[in-house]
This record gives C-alpha cells, sequence and structure tokens, in this order.
C-alpha cells in the first residue's frame, strides 16, 4: 500500500505540469521561412476594413442614404451630430492593425529571408499601414504616426506619442507609398495582392483629398497638379481600363477584373464570406425578409442620376417628370436603386401606401422597411440574397477602380489647369460605358466641376466614396444639415401622386466648426496625456 | 412532421414503474414490522420521564411516553428510534433485534455530535474550527427542481445564488460562496465524493449532503482551487441492515414565475400613431386599422397580437422517479439507486431528459483493509428549438405580425421558427467512477493508508439541423386572401455535428493518524494528489440537403457544403495536502492545514505555491465554569481561523509569448489563406490569486438543541489579482497585454444561521430556521484612468466590483423648462444629444458647471450580484402532517434595464405594456419619456431613470407532506409511505417589472425561472 503511494508520488516526474498548448506557433517559427511569414501578412491582408460589408456602412453617412433601421450608430449618433468623445463613430482601433505592420517590417527586415521576396513583401506591407493611416488621417487629421513596435518594458515612456501634424501624415502617407511603388510590380504574381497601381492610387487619393477645399483653403494650384499627375501615372501604367459592364463589375465572377486596382477579398461560405445582400438589401421579397434593409437610397442620391439623354434632370431641357419620375432615367439607375415598381428577386416591389405591401415606405420610422421608398440594388447579387449575415458571396469590395481613377485626375486637371482636352477625356470614359453622351465641349471650369462632382457622386454612389467628399468639398455642412428625402407615393382621388417628403428618421446635423474632423475616443484621451484633442469637442 | 417528446404520455410510464415496485415489494422485500417497548429514565436521577416523544426516523409514526415513562412502538428490524424531549439531548437507538429497549435520556449533550464532511475527510461538528455550512440531502429530496443548484439558495448561510433562466438543461444558478473577492473568476470548487467535479446534475435523491467550506482553515487543503470556496457534495452510501427499497417521485407543473408584457397590436398601433405625431411625421395607423386590431375581426390581416398564447405551454411537466436499494452486513455494504428526470419546456421542442444512476459497494475485504467502489453515471438529452434564444424571438417579433394564420401556416419570424421541423440537441453522457483502497497499518496503531483513483469521462453529442424557414405572407388585395409561401433564410437544410470529449483522472494517495494520549488528541493528514484533464472536440457539418434526412453523409458534397473543425487542450494540477489536529481535552482545538500545489498554467518555476491555514477553537462549554453554572448552555464555541488560498482567476499560458492561427485569414484569387496573428502580449511573471482569510465564528446549542445558532465574520484581502493594464499603455499601443499579478480586492460580510426545532409533545414539533449572508467587496487596487480616478463619483477603486455608474435622472423636462420659443431656459444645464423636448429625460448636473457631459456620472446603482442574501424557513408537524416554507430573499442589488429590455421600439422591436404610460403634457409624471418612433440618444443614456432596485422575497419552496398511518401501510404491506404537494418559486415580492428578480440577461428578456408545483410519492418498502 505505501509502496503504491510513494512509487506513484516518485512516478509522477516534474513534467506533469508540462501542458504545450496546440493552438500556438513559437516566434521562430513564424519567421522561419518566408511561407510562414506570409501567414503573418495575410492576416494583415484581412485586418483591412471591408466597411460596405458591415451593420451599418459608412455610407449612411453620406446624404446618399440612410439605415433603415435603429438603432444604429449612423442614424442615432452621426446623423445627428450627438456625439462627444465618449460615444463617437471611431476608427482608433486601426493602430493595432498597424503595430501588425510594424510588426512584419521589424522582423522581416531583421531576417535572413531572400532579398528579393523581402523588399516585394515589405513593399505591400507599407502600402497596407499607409492605407491605415489614411482611414486616420481623413477623419482625425493629423495623428501619432508610429513605425516601430512599441513595447513598454524596453521604451518605457517613450510609448506614448503626440499627434503629428496633418501636413506631417500627409506627407508619411504619401512618401510611403511612392517608396512602395518603386518596388511593386505592375501585376501581381497573384491577383489580390498590392500592385504599383494600387500605391499610386492611395498617393493619389491623398493628394486630391490634401488639395480638396478642406486642407487647401487657398486653392494652391500646386497641390491640385500634384493630385493630377499621380493619377495620370495611374492611367499611364496601362494595365487598368473600364470594365464594360456597370452591373456585374461587383459580381464575384468579375473579382480582379481590369478595372479593379485594389480589393478587399472574400470568401463565400467561410468565416470570411461577405453578406452584402442580407445586410444591406432591399427588406421583403415575396412576402419574406431577405435583408436587414441597411441602405435606404436618399432621394438625394436618386434625383442625382440624369436621365437617359444624359441631362441631370433639373435641366428642362431633360424631359424629366415628377408624377412618372423612374422613365428614361440613366442606366446607373436601373442598376443601382430598387423603386416602387421594379424588380427584385422576381418580385414586383412595391413602396406606395395602401397596397398592403411589406415594403410600403415606413412613415413610421420604427420598423425595417424602407424610409426612403426605395432599396440598393448596385453590387447585389440577387442569388445572394439570404437574409442576414449571411457570409455567402466572394465578391471584393474595391477599394480603388479605375473609374475613380478617372474622375480623380478630371477633378484634380480641372481645378490646376481647367477643361482642357484630357478632362474631357477622362470624365466621358466614365460616361460613355454607361451609355450616356459625352459632356458637350465648351464648359467652363465650374461647370465641369458641377459635372464632375455629380458624374462621380453617382459613378461612384455606395461605394463609400461619398461622405469623403462631402468632407473634403467642405459642403458637408450644407448637404449634412436638415433631412433627407423619401418619396412617398398615394393614391389621391384615384390618381397615384408622388410627392418629396423628408425621410421618417433622415434628419441630418453637421456642425461646420468641428464635424469636419472626428474627436479622438475618450478612451484614448484618457490614457495618452500627450494627445489633443480636435477643436470643440 | 418531426417527432416530438410529448410529455402527455408520461404519467403511463410512471403507473408502469409503480406497478413494477409493487410487484417486486410484494415477492421480495416485505418486512414484517414488530412491537417495541420499553421505558425512558433520565439518566442522572433513573425517575421515568413522561412526555418523551418516540419516533420511528423516517416515517410518520410516533408515539409518547405515558406517565411512568413507558411506550411502546411498532418498529421493523432496521429502523431507528428517535427519543426527545424538552431538556434533554436526542438519542437514537437501532432496533436490530431487540423487542424491548429501554433508556436514559442525559441532560448533557454529549450525543448530539454528527459527523461532517470536511476537506480530504470528516470531522466530528464540536471539533471542527473552520467555517462550514452543511445541508441534508432529506431536505431537499422532495423540492421540484431539475438543477440541484437551484436548490441551495436560502437554505445555508455563506452562499449567494441567482438563478438566470429556467430553460430546461440550462437553468442552474450563479453560484457564490461568500460574494465575489476577485475580478477574475469567482467560481468555486465543486467537489463530489473527493473528486473535483460537478455536481449540478446529480440526483437529489442521491445525495447525503452538501458541505459548503467557507474559510481558509476550510479551503487552504484546495490550494489553488480553494479561494472562492468549496462546495462538498457527499452521495449516499449503503447501511448495515436488511435490504431496503424505496421509490420517492414525484410530477410537477411548472408555469413562467413573470412574463414580460408586451403590446397587443392595437396597443402598438395607438403607440406608433402616438410617436410618429411626436417626430412630426404622419400616423403610419389610420382609424379602420386600429379599429380592426381592437375587435380582431380579420385575424389574420389584423391580428391581435398575443403570441404567448400561441407559444407558451401552460403546465409543462417535471417530473422525476428514483428507486434506491441500500443495505448492507458487517463485510460489504451497498447502494443503488436508478433516477429518471422529464422537464419539460414553455414550448414543445424545448425539454430536457435525464437519467441518473448511482452504484457503490463498501467491503471490509480484511479485517483492516476496506475496499470503497462507486460509479454514478448521467445521461442527459436536451432539446431546443432551432432559434436559439427562443425567448429573445418573441421578444423581437411585432404585434402586428401574425404568429400563425388562421389556416395554420406561419405568420411572422417568432412562428416560423417555432413551426418548422429543425431542432437543436446535445446529449451528455458522464461517469463518474472512483475506487479506493484504505489500509490499517498493522504495526503503528491510527495509521492508516490510502489511494483513491477516478476516472471521470464526458462524451456531449450536439446535433443542429436546420430547416428553410417558411413564412406566408398575406395577399390582402384578394378575397379571399392569398397566402403566399416565401423562405427565410436558405432554401436548403443544413446539419452540424459535435462530438466532445473529456477524461478526468485523480489521483489521491494519503497517510491518515490519529492518536489519543490521555486528555491528548493528535491527528495528522498528508496527502498527495494529481489531476489531469484531456479533452478533445471534433465538429463537422453540412449544407444544401436535397432530402429531408438528417444525417452527414446525407448533406451537400461540393466543398463549399462541407466544414470540419477540431482541437484539444490538457490541464494539470498536482499537490501535496497536510492537515494536523489537536485537541487538549475536547476543549481545546488547534489544527494547521494547507497545500503546497502546482498548477500548469504558469511558466516553469512560477508554477508551485504553498498556502497555509491556522484555526483555534474553544468550547466555552466544556468548561466548568459553565458547565456547572449554565446548564441551558449545551455547546458554546468560539473559532477564529486565518490563512491563504490560490485561485486560478484568468486564463491559462499568459506566460507564452506566442502568435495564434486563424483560418480562413484572407482569401487571395479565390483560394483561402491562413493567417497568424500576435496574442496578447505576454507577462513571463504571471502566477496566482492569493486570498489571505481571517473568519471569526461562533457556535452555540442551547437549551438542550432548542436553539442552535452560528454566525461568522469574514474578511477577505486578494492580492496578486489578475488585472489587466490597459490603462498603461496608450490606445494606439495595438496589442492587448496579458494580465498581471496587480490587483487588490477586499470583501467582508457576516453570515449567520439560528435554527430551533420545539417538540412541544411527541405529536407536534415547531421549528424555524433562518439564515443571512452579508457580503460587500471593495476594490483598493486597479488599473484605472486617470480620468475616472481623479473624480471621486466616478471613481472605481474604494467601491464594490460592478457598481453602476451613469448620469442622475432629473425626471423630465417639463414645459415650463422652456421659454416660448422653446428653447431651455437659462440655467438648465445644456445636455449634448441633440434638441431635448419637454418629455425627455434631465439628467443632473453634478459638478454645476452648466452642461452634462462625463464629468456628471456618478454611482447609480449597486451591483448586479445581491450583497445581502437570506432564507427564513418555518415548519411545523403534527403526527403524521409537516408542512416546510422557505422564503428567500436578496437585498442591495440593482438591476438595469437597458436596450430591447427597457425602451420602446428598440431595435425596430415592439414595446411593453408598461411604455403605454409614457409623458404627455398631460401626464407630466409618467413612467417613461415621451414616446418616440426609436429610442433617443438623450434618453438612452446610462443613468438612474432605467435603473431598478432588484430586491425581493420569494416563497421558494413550500412542502406539505403526510405519512400514511401505519393501520394502512400495514395493510398494504409496506414500511412507510408518505405523499407530498410540493412548490417552487411560489409567490414572489418584489418591484422589478417583466422580468424575474433573479435574471441576469439586462439586454432583454430571458427564458423566465419556473414555478412549479408537484405532488410526489415517497415509498419504503
Amino acid at each position: 500500500m505505501l509502496f503504491l503511494i510513494l512509487t506513484s508520488m516518485l512516478s509522477c516526474k516534474k513534467n506533469f505540469l508540462d501542458v504545450t498548448p496546440k493552438d500556438q506557433i513559437s516566434d521562430n517559427t513564424v519567421w522561419a521561412t518566408t511561407d510562414n511569414a506570409d501567414l503573418f501578412l495575410n492576416s494583415i491582408y484581412g485586418s483591412i476594413p471591408g466597411p460596405f460589408n458591415t451593420f451599418d456602412p459608412e455610407e449612411n453617412y453620406s446624404d446618399d442614404c440612410m439605415d433603415g433601421i435603429n438603432p444604429v450608430r449612423s442614424r442615432q449618433i452621426y446623423a445627428n451630430s450627438v456625439y462627444t468623445p465618449s460615444n463617437a463613430p471611431t476608427y482608433w482601433g486601426v493602430y493595432s492593425y498597424i503595430r501588425k505592420c510594424n510588426l512584419f517590417i521589424e522582423k522581416v527586415t531583421a531576417s535572413k529571408l531572400p532579398g528579393t521576396w523581402k523588399q516585394l513583401r515589405l513593399a505591400e506591407t507599407r502600402f497596407l499601414r499607409a492605407y491605415l493611416y489614411m482611414l486616420l488621417w481623413t477623419r482625425y487629421g493629423g495623428v501619432p504616426i508610429i513605425t516601430d513596435v512599441l513595447n513598454s518594458s524596453v521604451q518605457g515612456d517613450a510609448i506614448f506619442r503626440s499627434r503629428n501634424t496633418l501636413d506631417e501624415t500627409f506627407k508619411f502617407i504619401t512618401d510611403e507609398c511612392a517608396g512602395a511603388a518603386n518596388d511593386l510590380p505592375i501585376k501581381a504574381t497573384v491577383a489580390g495582392r498590392v500592385t504599383k497601381g494600387a500605391a499610386l492610387a492611395l498617393k493619389g487619393w491623398c493628394e486630391l483629398f490634401n488639395a480638396s477645399p478642406l486642407h487647401n483653403p487657398d486653392n494652391n494650384k500646386t497641390k491640385w497638379a500634384l493630385a493630377a499627375a499621380t493619377n495620370k501615372q495611374v492611367m499611364d501604367l496601362n494595365v487598368y481600363s473600364l470594365f464594360p459592364d456597370y452591373e456585374t463589375m461587383f459580381y464575384e465572377e468579375n473579382n480582379n477584373n481590369v478595372e479593379s486596382i485594389f480589393a478587399k477579398a472574400y470568401l463565400g461560405g467561410t468565416s470570411i464570406g461577405g453578406s452584402r445582400e442580407g445586410i444591406q438589401g432591399p427588406t421583403f421579397a415575396n412576402g419574406v425578409q431577405h435583408a436587414y434593409g441597411m441602405i435606404n437610397p436618399s432621394q438625394e442620391i436618386v434625383d442625382s442620376y440624369s436621365m437617359a439623354n444624359g441631362l441631370p434632370i433639373a435641366d428642362p431641357a431633360s424631359g424629366y417628370d415628377p408624377q412618372n419620375p423612374y422613365v428614361n432615367r440613366e442606366k446607373r439607375f436601373y442598376q443601382s436603386i430598387v423603386y416602387d415598381g421594379s424588380f427584385w428577386l422576381g418580385s414586383e416591389m412595391l413602396t406606395r401606401q395602401g397596397v398592403g405591401s411589406k415594403n410600403q415606405l415606413d412613415l413610421s420610422g420604427g420598423s425595417g422597411v424602407t424610409k426612403t421608398g426605395y432599396y440598393l440594388r448596385k453590387g447585389l447579387n440577387p442569388k445572394y440574397a439570404v437574409n442576414g449575415i449571411n457570409m455567402l458571396n466572394s465578391a471584393s469590395y474595391m477599394v480603388f477602380r479605375y473609374a475613380e481613377v478617372l474622375l480623380s485626375y478630371a477633378e484634380a486637371q480641372n481645378e490646376a489647369v481647367g477643361p482642357d482636352e484630357s478632362v474631357y477625356q477622362a470624365i466621358n470614359k466614365v460616361r460613355i460605358r454607361s451609355e450616356l453622351p459625352s459632356l458637350t465641349a465648351g464648359l467652363s471650369q465650374d461647370q465641369m466641376r458641377a459635372e464632375i462632382r455629380r458624374e462621380r457622386r453617382v459613378e461612384l454612389a455606395f461605394e463609400e466614396k461619398r461622405w469623403y467628399d462631402l468632407i473634403r468639398w467642405k459642403i458637408a455642412e450644407k448637404s449634412l444639415n436638415g433631412s433627407l428625402h423619401a418619396m412617398k407615393i398615394e393614391q389621391v382621388n384615384g390618381q397615384w401622386v408622388y410627392s418629396i417628403i423628408p425621410a421618417p428618421g433622415g434628419g441630418r446635423t453637421f456642425y461646420a466648426n468641428k464635424n469636419y474632423y472626428w474627436p479622438i475616443p475618450q478612451s484614448a484621451m484618457d490614457k495618452n496625456s500627450k494627445l489633443i484633442q480636435n477643436p470643440n469637442y | 412532421m418531426s417527432k416530438t417528446n410529448f410529455p402527455g404520455r408520461l404519467p403511463v410510464k410512471q403507473l408502469f414503474l409503480l406497478a413494477i415496485i409493487f410487484c417486486y415489494h410484494s415477492i421480495a422485500f416485505s418486512q414484517e414490522t414488530t412491537t417495541i417497548s420499553g421505558v425512558v429514565a433520565d439518566s442522572a436521577s433513573n425517575a421515568p420521564l413522561p412526555s418523551v416523544s418516540v419516533l420511528v426516523k423516517g416515517t410518520a409514526r410516533g408515539t409518547t411516553t405515558d406517565a411512568n415513562g413507558k411506550y411502546s412502538i411498532k418498529a421493523s428490524s432496521n429502523s431507528t428510534l428517535i427519543f426527545r424531549s424538552v431538556g434533554y439531548g436526542e438519542k437514537q437507538i437501532t432496533v436490530g433485534n431487540q423487542s424491548v429497549i429501554d433508556i436514559s435520556l442525559s441532560t448533557s449533550n454529549q450525543n448530539l455530535d454528527p459527523v461532517v464532511v470536511v476537506a480530504y475527510g470528516t470531522q466530528k461538528k464540536t471539533s471542527v474550527t473552520a467555517a462550514i455550512s452543511t445541508l441534508n440531502g432529506d431536505e431537499i429530496d422532495a423540492v421540484p427542481i431539475s438543477n440541484l443548484s437551484n436548490a441551495i439558495v436560502g437554505r445555508v448561510s455563506g452562499v449567494i445564488l441567482k438563478q438566470g433562466s429556467g430553460e430546461p438543461g440550462r437553468d442552474q444558478s450563479s453560484f457564490l460562496i461568500r460574494g465575489i473577492s476577485s475580478t477574475g473568476s469567482t467560481q468555486p470548487l465543486m467537489v463530489v465524493d473527493g473528486i473535483p467535479r460537478g455536481f449540478y446534475a446529480l440526483d437529489p435523491n442521491t445525495v447525503e449532503s452538501i458541505t459548503i467550506l467557507k474559510d481558509a482553515a476550510a479551503v487552504a487543503p484546495y490550494g489553488v482551487a480553494g479561494a472562492n470556496g468549496v462546495v462538498l457534495v457527499t452521495t449516499k452510501r449503503g447501511a448495515k441492515g436488511t435490504p431496503a427499497l424505496s421509490y420517492n417521485g414525484y410530477i410537477g407543473f411548472q408555469n413562467a414565475t413573470v412574463l414580460s408584457h408586451y403590446v397587443n397590436s392595437y396597443q402598438f398601433a395607438t403607440l406608433k400613431n402616438a410617436a410618429a405625431k411626436n417626430d412630426g411625421l404622419p400616423p403610419p395607423y389610420t382609424n379602420s386599422d386600429l379599429q380592426k386590431y381592437k375587435d380582431g375581426s380579420d385575424p389574420d390581416a389584423y391580428p391581435r397580437g398575443d403570441f404567448y398564447k400561441q407559444i407558451i405551454k401552460s403546465n409543462s411537466i417535471l417530473t422525476n422517479h428514483d428507486i434506491e436499494l441500500a443495505g448492507g452486513n458487517d463485510q460489504i455494504k451497498y447502494y443503488a439507486s436508478f433516477g429518471y428526470q422529464h422537464q419539460g419546456g414553455m414550448w414543445s421542442k424545448t425539454n430536457s431528459n435525464r437519467y441518473n444512476t448511482s452504484i457503490s459497494l463498501d467491503a471490509e475485504a480484511t479485517k483492516t483493509t476496506k475496499i470503497s467502489f462507486s460509479v454514478i453515471g448521467r445521461v442527459q438529452k436536451n432539446a431546443y428549438s432551432p432559434a436559439g434564444a427562443a425567448y429573445g424571438l418573441v421578444a423581437t417579433s411585432l404585434p402586428i405580425d401574425a404568429f400563425q394564420y388562421s389556416n395554420g401556416l406561419p405568420g411572422n419570424f417568432a412562428g416560423a421558427y417555432f413551426l418548422n421541423d429543425g431542432y437543436s440537441r446535445n446529449d451528455i453522457t458522464q461517469i463518474y467512477s472512483q475506487l479506493s483502497v484504505e489500509q490499517k497499518i498493522p504495526f503503528i496503531t491510527g495509521l492508516t493508508a490510502k489511494a483513491t483513483v477516478a476516472y471521470d469521462p464526458t462524451i456531449i453529442m450536439g446535433k443542429n439541423w436546420t430547416t428553410p424557414i417558411h413564412i406566408y405572407s398575406i395577399d390582402t388585395t384578394q378575397h379571399p386572401y392569398v397566402y403566399k409561401d416565401g423562405i427565410l433564410g436558405t432554401t436548403k437544410p443544413s446539419l452540424s455535428e459535435q462530438v466532445s470529449q473529456a477524461q478526468q483522472i485523480t489521483f489521491q494517495g494519503s497517510l491518515n493518524y490519529v492518536k489519543k494520549l490521555g486528555k491528548n488528541r493528535i491527528g495528522a493528514l498528508a496527502l498527495f494528489e494529481t489531476n489531469a484533464v484531456n479533452s478533445q472536440n471534433l465538429e463537422t457539418g453540412r449544407k444544401n440537403y436535397n432530402l429531408f434526412l438528417d444525417e452527414i453523409s446525407m448533406g451537400g458534397s461540393s466543398s463549399g457544403d462541407i466544414t470540419n473543425s477540431g482541437s484539444s487542450a490538457a490541464t494539470r494540477q498536482l499537490g501535496l495536502v497536510y492537515r494536523v489536529t489537536y485537541d487538549y481535552s475536547s476543549k481545546y482545538l488547534f489544527e494547521a492545514s494547507g497545500r503546497y500545489d502546482g498548477s500548469y498554467f504558469f511558466a516553469p518555476g512560477k508554477r508551485f505555491g504553498f498556502f497555509p491555514a491556522f484555526s483555534i477553537g474553544w468550547r466555552l462549554s466544556e468548561e466548568n465554569f459553565i458547565k456547572k453554572n449554565l446548564l441551558w448552555i449545551d455547546n458554546l464555541k468560539v473559532r477564529a481561523s486565518y490563512g491563504e488560498a490560490g485561485a486560478l482567476a484568468g486564463s491559462a499560458f499568459q506566460y507564452l509569448g506566442t502568435y495564434a492561427i486563424a483560418s480562413p485569414a484572407y482569401a487571395f484569387n479565390g483560394n483561402a489563406v491562413q493567417g497568424v496573428n500576435e496574442r496578447s502580449e505576454p507577462n513571463p511573471n504571471i502566477t496566482w490569486e492569493r486570498a489571505k482569510k481571517t473568519d471569526v465564528g461562533l457556535e452555540a446549542t442551547l437549551w438542550k438543541g432548542i436553539l442552535k445558532v452560528e454566525a461568522d465574520y469574514f474578511h477577505e484581502k486578494r492580492s496578486n489579482m489578475l488585472v489587466t493594464p490597459d490603462v498603461i499603455v496608450p490606445s494606439e499601443y495595438g496589442i492587448g497585454l496579458s494580465q498581471v499579478n496587480a490587483g487588490v480586492m477586499e470583501n467582508k460580510g457576516v453570515d449567520f444561521s439560528v435554527g430551533s426545532v420545539y417538540p412541544i409533545s411527541g405529536d407536534f414539533e415547531v421549528s424555524l430556521t433562518t439564515n443571512f449572508t452579508y457580503a460587500q467587496n471593495t476594490l483598493l487596487q486597479v488599473f484605472e484612468t486617470t480620468t475616472t480616478y481623479n473624480n471621486p463619483n466616478r471613481r472605481i477603486t474604494g467601491k464594490p466590483l460592478g457598481t453602476q455608474f451613469g448620469f442622475k435622472s432629473l425626471g423630465f423636462f417639463q414645459l415650463n423648462d422652456f421659454d416660448n420659443n422653446g428653447n431651455l431656459k437659462e440655467g438648465i444645464a445644456i445636455q449634448p444629444w441633440g434638441k431635448v423636448l419637454p418629455g425627455d429625460i434631465r439628467y443632473k448636473d453634478i459638478n454645476n458647471d452648466g452642461k452634462i457631459n462625463d464629468d456628471d456620472l456618478t454611482k447609480i446603482g449597486d451591483p448586479a450580484i445581491p450583497q445581502i442574501i437570506y432564507g427564513i424557513s418555518p415548519g411545523l408537524r403534527y403526527k403524521g402532517l409537516s408542512l416546510d416554507l422557505l422564503f428567500q430573499g436578496a437585498a442591495k442589488t440593482n438591476f438595469y434595464y437597458v436596450r430591447q429590455g427597457a425602451w420602446p421600439f428598440h431595435s425596430s422591436g415592439s414595446a411593453f405594456v408598461e411604455h403605454l404610460n409614457y409623458w404627455t403634457p398631460e401626464n407630466p409624471n409618467a413612467k417613461n419619456p415621451r414616446i418616440t418612433s426609436a429610442p433617443t440618444t438623450n434618453n438612452t443614456q446610462v443613468s438612474s431613470f432605467w435603473m431598478q432596485d432588484a430586491s425581493y422575497v420569494r416563497l421558494k419552496s413550500a412542502t406539505l407532506s403526510y405519512y400514511l398511518p401505519l393501520k394502512v401501510t400495514e395493510k398494504i404491506r409496506i414500511k412507510n409511505a408518505r405523499i407530498y404537494i410540493s412548490g417552487q418559486n411560489i409567490l414572489t415580492w418584489t418591484r422589478m417589472i417583466n422580468y424575474d428578480p433573479e435574471n441576469t440577461n439586462s439586454l432583454g428578456p430571458n427564458y423566465p425561472p419556473q414555478k412549479v408545483i408537484s405532488l410526489g410519492l415517497n415509498v419504503t418498502f
């Protein structure tokens, strides 16, 4: 008996407590081979926010649409400008992805991995990091530029960094893009990886943002010229062109098409599948809910679509009939918007009052049904219209596509030198793809600016570009004050009458003295006394 | 239609079971009773004692001695007689083959010394120097509960429990011993028959006792696992005597303690119209709509919206049946039981079936060797609706959508989920097996060696079958209405199955020594223990079933239809336990115990710790000055303890700086790729939390057991507490930090129990027991930002964990707070969440700076875990009839209503009837703010407005039982029989509305605990 106890005690060796968790990999392993290190970079690619796939896309912060249900941040917090540093939407969390980039750069630089591989992967990572900083810079202005891996035990108080200036941040991003572009291939060996075009497109976009009225109050033409030149560089790569079909360009079968410059990838049927149809799409079809309806296009964006003859609806010659508003509109309207009487999933979508339709314009503002009389169609593949976060879709979300580069070039060139031939060429390429006539020659710079802005709004609608444009053009104080509008269709004396009303829950408030910049989250302010809050928060 | 388990069938099963039992009885186990007689006398004077109550234990049979101290009673050979008299100590005598039993009762109390279970052993109650409380299994075997944890609240001191849910298979209470002492895990260690194991799913009938170890002296032997207290459960074993077969069973009827009162469609539409008006929107519902909702004349197009009636089954069944057989002789004792329990749910798909079995053998293999063997097994099958949180579905459905049309087709979300064929099931098979050998060492008197090995495998199989969800829409433009089929979600079924297994192996080897030298008594224990758990799980899923055959191999075969995953893990602990006890003359008691303990959680070199405890006791009642002068004191003991215990509060492996794999992380060109990510920054120095526990207690038995008191003051300081130091690095740091041992928390309070049993006569006895626990913790040192730390109102440090902060509500803005232009008058603080209107919530400007912001946050409520919990149990017994009640309550706790649980139309949802009382100029003192189409940011700030005192008192349980008279039991040839009516959660008094006060889900309604009324029968053959 005693023997049993003693032997069992002795046989229980010291290593009884050694348990190795099997779901973990050591530092040495990760940086040992290019294949292993690639796994780390893969997760940085995966970190790039795929904004449109979220519950409450930031498109709803713009005047192009609103969220169909409440409470969501866009309607509850952002639209009413009731945000304080404590409850504001935030992007501060991208610093965790920036850390990943810094760690990859540090570890790979120090490693003995092959030089060509190093050069390429470091350039990819620098682009991704620059993209993340762009997300911060456009929202917060100057932010702390952190390029090392913070370590409190080694660095002590040096881990607390103050904000760099607006210009320093801009310069960092564009310099990084320029540096990365030198090392990046024009065509990636594996579709989806960062290319030279992506780095230049990001650089051109930041330069455009920086040349726009928000950051260029004196309208310094050299800033515009810089933006025009970089966007021209992308055009001159001669690898991009417009994909012929605006409708199916966003579907998974056309991932990495000739127009795509940089895209966030999804893989349907897995945990990284896309769900935009189930989240953003029309709420009811065939009497059953098929989506949360979290994008309701506004009357404002609907009115921005021109007629098929290329004229804006405000033009008396356009032939627009306010009591029959959905006929003879340009092609992109039908490809982008679900409206009263159109079809979705074989079901007639009726938003009119009093016919017992589940999609009847929700005047109470409280259900999940459209608040504007419209639903989103653009980019939604009907075969994935399964309610909720279904993760079925493999369609990439295009962060930069060639049409944007053309329009950015047109805008920058028009501002820098005026509406020259190259401006017409760039904007007309976009119009012609959608079967619109070319712009008439001889437009003034102001007329051209108006055309470019309308074209940009329509072409890039629901691609999370509009909010940036409102901010950089410094027109948010106008466009985001008051209310978005809805189309109410009701029978009066046996006639269907179309009237534009304020959208229920579509109120917008924007304070010009503070809202062009987001507040730094209070939680970040509390932890770093070196941070200075943006004005008036 | 899928096959559902229809509880209506069950009574047939029960009758069948009873029939079997009766057959058995008439064949084999019938036991003759004989008449026992005798005289009861005073032990000192030898004078005969009249009016002594004589009872046959476990039956209603009783008599009283006559004027000459004589009695006569019928009893069988293996029954026990209990003799009780006011002013004398109780005495119990086993009948055996005696027919005359003369006994003497003593005014002293020496016989009243039960043995209690302690860590790794047993002790006499009088010599225990630690703080423990005990619950006897027979107190709870008539209570209609499915989960054993729900039987404990209010019955013992020192435990705080909260039953958040009544859902079958998911209804266990959260369990705290003496409140909360850590920001990390507060889960007590659970031990069944000496081995660390869960006890919630044990069959209550097989439980001998439940012991709660509370102070350091009690828990130190559990080392790193002991800091949060320990629950020791001992199961029944055989006893010497002829075979005793008994049956205990009940059938109970369950109903929700409280249901959330949602508005009906008419109220909903009215409220929506009012909200639209306030928002400047046209009314969404016409008068004709309102009329149709109100009169219910067109229920398919204008349903009434009272889903509850359509979904919730009233009186769903909870039934439990047990047979047990026990007996033995000097060499072998045996015990066997089998139990079956069925618990129906509030809706037909949800239910749980449990089969428990327990077998044990104790054998005196040689004169010095004892071998014990036991197997406790459980099979539990839980079934749920595929919708997951079914209760939440009801909460998010709108009353204006039909749940089910008049033709039976599902009309809305909830309807479609409740009426479809899918299911979610899990089957648990668990075995606790153990073998121990105890050997007296022949050449050293008092020394025993013992070895125990326990092997506990668990297998959980899960299966989720999701079928397409058909929702029918109604086309009201056609007459008669046309119902159109639509499919919500995927159009083909999918299936997932999970298998998870765990094997726990525990080994204990010990040496135990007891020695008495004159008045000195010494005891010593040394024990070595190892514990290892290995677990594995596998999961597989298939999508796109063409046929409705719920087997994995019938699913779609393209790669997108198939998912597989699996993982494994292991845990290890080893420790050396010691305990030394010494007492002098049973008067002065000393004990030292502790453990040298190791865990796999930490880095090599940081794995072992030592946790000692010391305790002393002084039995004043053994001192002559009390013994001689204060005869009403039977037992009086003061005791004190101090010691340390450990806690593994966080997660394992935080010392390792490694990377975790994510799959898939991204896709290139349509191909999934894996990714690796840094885990949190490692802390190589991480180790356990240390609890320093102090306890001072008093135990007294007065007036010959009429009054029993046990009271303790306790204080615990938890240092090395694991806290996340996220405030010491900026948000830009970009990675989480591992926890560090830097927190300090204090927890102190009192717990006591007072009990009295007063035999008025042999036939009539009243009793009252109460217990009370108060525990209040304070965070002494945690990581806190300077912003909150520098504001005394917002400071977390120095306040109890879970203190709720927010704005102080001043009620509503009223009309006269605004000037003629609708602007707020001068001097009223500006609120930053948009323009306020009359009827919006007004907050207090705590720092009087004219604006409301984070600086005005302050404490608005106590933690959600009650700080006071108590139970009061009156009982009375008259002849064969007895009534036992348990009133149980909690205080010093607040519940925060939030989101769909609090606000009308949150997340496009419905509203509560409560919300009809909203602010209008005519109703300025309404219960709710002005009604809006969606909750406004201003009115949904965390504030005292939505905070509710969650104190409650409830009649937790009541049992009325009746022992059939001997005349009857003799006629049907059984030993005894008892019938009882019992109940759980019978009545509740609370200020909480819409939820049960024990609800733990603040985000919305939860499956409420159930009120159960049952009818039971207990027969011994």
